[in-house]
């Protein structure tokens, strides 16, 4: 399958912190292409090859960040808050899915002039003072919809230019595709290695997704891939990774140094692209509870540079996914090499 | 009407570029009217009626839509712009736009909200430090492909909402969509027609068409904000969805005929129409530079109430449409045998 192709099914599904059902199903069924593979207690997708040895385990996170009904107004209008780390920036007159008993397009409002004081022009409203529009009286929407249901962005996914694309949930769907796309560059010795790969739920809101699925796994080596801050306009200096420009290889002393080194020189050697990530304590992903789940294992882990992160205008680029991929194929191909001789 | 709402709002007319949507107007006329386009592009349609009107009626609509203009490549292939009528920064952030003839997917950035410290997590960025991002790293590749002067627009689908109606650029298609179908079958009486230029930069083509058309009386056929969201009370909402055609007394651009309004408010009974009006005084529209064309053309507005105007969602209700159609006819009917 075309990349493009099998990240737009990625991420034409919703899964939301806590209701990622549907997005594990579509990432299930890609899973399933290369092992056995099941549903855990916490929502998160759990495949093993069942291949003897030391487990090596592979995470991207299946949540994607978004908004939660917390009641229906009398106008009908749905008063929200966040799940997970949505910005109030991006949100006036935005569209957006309501996933109630199917699913409802409705638009975020956005408060005309002369309901705002002049003080206030220059500020964003906070997400619990924004209403969600769904052309419906209180009763219909009742009917439809519950407290508790969840909201996306609608972005779906458009090619840019050169290899980019933009849309909303890239942030992980993109290392779910990495993911996916390592397992087919393995072939048949996907087969003959120890593998446990996760697409854990709930990293938008904690992290209990990865951990849980961590401890399960039993891993003494792992991998997490997930998005990080490209430059733009405006970030600041010391993001320094680049659209295009490779997968960005973690350093920091929450992670297993030898494996960042090992991982820096297989790129190097298989001249795959790649930038450097250099944090500076935990690294605010899955990395950080999957390397202290249990007995702890050594981690690593590689990023794929993103813009406008948590909005529907995110954007990556197609070649950096790809790099992850081939990295995390070397170091696992490199691994069934050593145990070989 | 909702079919040609949805294809007059898909196509992409900022100011100064009308051109698409005046082609498809001209391209649903029917054979009993006869059309020109003047030299700053408005479209004057004369409507023979099946007899002579008493008084020469003018129907406005404005066919442009507010949206950006490409000024700038920086040397990294972003792209710069500044907007076109009044868009507000906040519909702007993280959303999708098209650029240029070609209508390259396009988002413009934002500064991720983890990287935002303290006090920036809810202010705005200033207007001037906004880039559309279409891929591109430098403007080298962008040689062939944007241009400064480009039209930009709002990447969004016209769709329902519930009993509503969702689009870009309803403001003002959808008054151009009531003119077209006021005309779909032949009028009793002769009417004109003016699909206007320019209107959100300034009213600045319906002068002309009016002087052009030299009517009686005018009725310009618009959109207009409705603050009837949650947590909006009284006057305040200005107007309802779904409450009928919005006929206002005075607005920022005009101070309407009263004999004209209170008429209007009693037509809406005698035929049965849903009318109210805006219990603010806000807003204005081409009626500000019409009213005052030559030797002064009584004229009345009739709106749609919009939510969400200059924004990628503008949001009618789909019940306002019979609705508006109505209003307009009865009011042009008494006004060309006034």
């Amino acid at each position: 399958m075309e990349l493009f192709d099998l990240m737009k099914k990625l991420t034409d599904c919703d899964g939301t912190s806590g209701d990622e059902t549907n997005a594990a199903a579509v990432a299930k069924a890609e899973l399933e292409k290369y092992m056995p593979c099941e549903i855990d207690r916490m929502g998160s997708v759990v495949g093993s090859t069942g291949a003897v040895g030391q487990p090596i385990l592979l995470d991207a996170h299946l949540d994607q960040i978004g908004l939660i009904v917390t009641a229906i107004d009398e106008t009908g209008f749905l008063k929200i808050t966040a799940c997970g780390g949505a910005d109030a920036l991006v949100l006036a007159a935005a569209e957006v899915t309501v996933h109630g008993k199917e699913n409802l397009p409705g638009i975020i409002v956005s408060t005309p002039p002369h309901l705002i004081k002049e003080d206030e022009r220059k500020k964003a409203r906070k997400i619990t003072e924004l209403s969600v529009d769904l052309g419906l009286t209180k009763e219909e929407a009742e009917q439809k919809v519950a407290v508790g249901d969840r909201i996306t962005l609608n972005a779906p996914l458009k090619k840019m230019l050169n290899e980019r694309v933009c849309g909303a949930s890239l942030d992980d769907r993109c290392g779910v595709a990495s993911l996916l796309l390592c397992l087919e560059r393995l072939g048949d010795l996907v087969k003959e290695l120890p593998l446990r790969v996760v697409f854990s739920a709930n990293e938008e809101t904690g992290g209990s997704g990865a951990k849980v699925a961590a401890y399960s796994a039993g891993a003494s080596e792992a991998i997490a891939v997930d998005v990080s801050f490209a430059k733009a306009p405006g970030v600041k200096e010391t993001v320094r990774a680049k659209l295009g420009k490779g997968t960005m290889i973690g350093f920091a002393p929450t992670l297993d140094h030898a494996m960042s080194k090992e991982l820096q020189r297989l790129a190097e050697e298989g001249n795959i692209p790649y930038q450097f990530e250099v944090m500076s304590g935990r690294t605010g992903t899955n990395a950080d509870d999957i390397a202290t789940a249990g007995h702890g294992a050594k981690m690593a882990l590689l990023s794929i540079p993103l813009r406008n992160m948590h909005t529907a205008a995110e954007v990556i680029d197609l070649r950096d996914v790809e790099a992850t991929a081939d990295l995390m194929a070397a170091y696992l191909k490199n691994k069934a090499v050593k145990k070989d001789a | 009407m909702l079919d040609t709402i949805r294809e007059l709002s898909a196509i992409n007319g900022i100011s100064g570029r009308e051109n698409a949507v005046c082609e498809a107007i001209i391209s649903r006329l029917p054979a009993y009217c006869d059309y020109t386009v003047d030299a700053m592009g408005n479209l004057l349609v004369e409507v023979k009626g099946k007899t002579k009107a008493k008084n020469r009626v003018m129907l406005a609509a404005h066919m442009d839509e507010v949206g950006l203009i490409v000024t700038y490549i920086t040397d990294d292939g972003l792209i710069k712009f500044t907007n076109v009528g009044g868009v507000e920064t906040a519909v702007l952030l993280g959303r999708r736009v098209k650029v240029g003839e070609k209508g390259l997917v396009g988002v413009i950035g934002v500064v991720p909200i983890h990287l935002r410290d303290g006090d920036d997590e809810y202010k705005y960025p200033e207007k001037d430090s906004l880039y559309i991002d279409v891929g591109a790293d430098s403007a080298e590749e962008l040689k062939d492909l944007v241009a400064p002067g480009d039209a930009v627009t709002f990447d969004s689908e016209p769709y329902a909402l519930g009993h509503c109606y969702k689009g870009k650029a309803l403001d003002d298609r959808a008054g151009c969509a009531v003119l077209l179908d006021l005309v779909k079958e032949q009028p009793d009486f002769d009417l004109a027609l003016a699909f206007t230029v320019q209107e959100e930069v300034g009213l600045r083509g319906a002068g002309c068409a009016a002087f052009s058309l030299n009517p009686d009386y005018a009725i310009v056929v618009e959109t207009t904000t409705a603050a009837d969201i949650a947590g909006a009370e009284g006057e305040k909402k200005v107007c309802e969805l779904g409450k009928g055609a919005v006929v206002p007394f005075m607005d920022r651009s005009t101070v309407y005929s009263p004999k004209l309004f209170q008429r209007a408010q009693e037509l809406a009974r005698e035929k049965g129409f849903l009318m109210q009006t805006k219990t603010m005084v806000a807003g204005g529209n081409d009626a500000g530079i019409i009213h005052k064309t030559a030797g002064g053309v009584p004229t009345v507005t009739v709106s749609f109430a919009c939510r969400y105007l200059h924004s990628p969602s503008c949001v009618i209700h789909r019940d306002d449409i019979d609705q508006m159609r109505r209003a307009a006819e009865a009011i042009a009917e008494e006004l060309a045998n006034a």
